[in-house]
């Protein structure tokens, strides 16, 4: 089977599995993926809206915080992001619009920002939405990142406007979140994985991770590579996450998708354990 | 080196799968995760309300009898109970509402229960946080979830009213915001509210037996 379709067969899986609650399992675990427990089918809880609870104006409950942070640290810690690449639903998403980004990429506004050289700090976007929506505004003053999250309205608004047509009105958060979300919608058909690259918090946690996790994306031994790289930069064309394959070491953005694995036509990209 | 740091790298994972599990089976932090958040619907977090409604029913949501407290109370007015939790937008925003209309003024930590005066009505409110009221409190959740959702903030008001010959308590839950865009508009709608169930308790209590 080809390793990709092993790939999507898993978020398919995954994706099912997060949305047992319809057949009533629900779970006290938080989810180490972006999905939001809102949602009527959820199985768990938003990892974000646990850290939340755990801070939120003070008062803090150190159990809720760290809960989630020992379960992304667990997958992070073995796997890095692969979690972003294997599991989670809207990675999945972004896979399906990631066809369309991929056609548009050469197009001159969005070749001008990829190849911008400040593309590569608008990644760092990721932990201030992290440190300062998620946490320390929860912790000064109240919601903010909750209010206005896209995928929680994705996954969490919009499912329950459609299983209960007519049974709920706007509440004040929903044109602003509307908004957001619209903008969410137009940045992942613009940019492959836009929201893994440059706004995910959950992104940002694991991030880290791959600097010292057990599973990585990585080259082969450098006296090879330098010998045996054709130069043809398949691997970098093809990186979801617009990383220059051919300087991949323990990349943060990485997760591990493994599609520059299969293109590298002299095998030169692989999974590694060390 | 590498073997050291693959070592390190196992002894890593191994800390943080036994405080893990730890924490799951020796805190009650699976309960609370399980119970606050995947079972309790944030409406603020939803951006949006159910519609209100204003129908008494006299059923209670999971088909268990009335809360003691609730039946403790009825003969002396209707009940007021404000359901809310600690990390809450919409309960944050109806707090205020709720103190004003009941005239009092306490922190969203507190456990309230009150007699107070309205219209010259005796009124027994119940502020319920259920991250920090005893169990019997938080059950009337479930009790009084009209729509069985769960959703917070939620607003339930207790009269009296008749069932085929016999008078019994019946209720109403509101939830979130109301659907309304003003708090002005909040707090009016809960008065009027409020106002209609003490007619209809006046109505009933003569021939109610507690």
């Amino acid at each position: 089977m080809k390793f990709q379709l092993k790939r999507l067969i898993a978020q398919i899986l995954i994706f099912v599995s997060a949305n047992l609650g319809s057949i009533g399992i629900k779970t006290g675990f938080c989810y180490p993926f972006f999905y939001c427990n809102s949602c009527p089918t959820a199985t768990s809880a938003c990892p974000l809206r646990a850290l939340e609870v755990g801070v939120f104006q003070q008062n803090y409950k150190w159990k809720i915080f760290v809960f989630p942070l020992l379960i992304l640290g667990f997958f992070g810690i073995v796997s890095g992001r692969a979690v972003c690449g294997w599991a989670c639903p809207i990675g999945l998403l972004q896979r399906g619009t990631g066809k369309i980004a991929r056609k548009i990429k050469n197009k001159p506004l969005v070749r001008t920002f990829a190849s911008h050289p400040l593309e590569g700090k608008f990644r760092y976007i990721k932990y201030f939405v992290l440190v300062g929506f998620v946490l320390l505004t929860t912790a000064l003053i109240g919601f903010m990142f909750t209010d206005i999250c896209p995928i929680g309205f994705l996954t969490g608004t919009i499912p329950t406007l459609i299983l209960y047509p007519g049974e709920y009105v706007f509440n004040p958060y929903f044109i602003t979140a509307l908004l957001i979300f619209i903008l969410f919608i137009v940045l992942i058909f613009l940019i492959e994985r836009g929201w893994c690259r440059y706004f995910c918090p959950i992104g940002a946690l694991l991030a880290p991770f791959n600097k010292i996790s057990y599973l990585h994306v990585g080259r082969v031994e450098e006296k090879t590579f330098q010998e045996e790289c054709l130069h043809c930069n398949a691997c970098s064309n093809i990186c979801p996450m617009g990383i220059d394959v051919t300087k991949l070491y323990r990349d943060p953005e990485c997760v591990l998708c493994g599609k520059c694995v299969t293109v590298c036509p002299k095998n030169l990209i692989e999974f590694r354990r060390d | 080196m590498k073997q050291h740091y693959r070592i390190l790298q196992f002894a890593v994972i191994f800390g943080i799968s036994a405080a893990f599990i730890g924490m799951s089976l020796g805190t009650d932090v699976y309960e609370r995760v399980h119970e606050g958040i995947v079972e309790v619907l944030c409406l603020g977090c939803l951006k949006l309300d159910p519609k209100t409604s204003t129908t008494y029913t006299f059923e209670t949501a999971n088909n268990q009898s009335h809360s003691p407290f609730v039946l403790d109370n009825i003969s002396e007015g209707i009940v007021f109970l404000h359901f809310s939790e600690d990390a809450c937008p919409g309960c944050d925003i109806m707090l205020p509402i709720i103190q004003d209309i009941v005239s009092l003024s306490f922190d969203k930590n507190d456990m309230v229960s009150e007699q107070i005066s309205f219209n010259n009505q005796t009124i027994s409110y119940f502020y319920i946080n259920i991250d920090h009221a005893t169990e019997i409190r938080s059950d009337a959740l479930e009790i009084y979830d009209k729509r069985q959702i769960k959703g917070l903030p939620m607003f339930t008001i207790i009269s009296l009213g008749y069932d085929k010959g016999i008078i019994r308590p019946s209720y109403t839950s509101l939830y979130g915001t109301l659907g309304l865009d003003s708090d002005h508009a909040r707090q009016e709608y809960i008065e009027i509210v409020i106002e209609e169930a003490i007619t209809i308790w006046e109505e009933n209590r003569p021939g109610y037996i507690p």
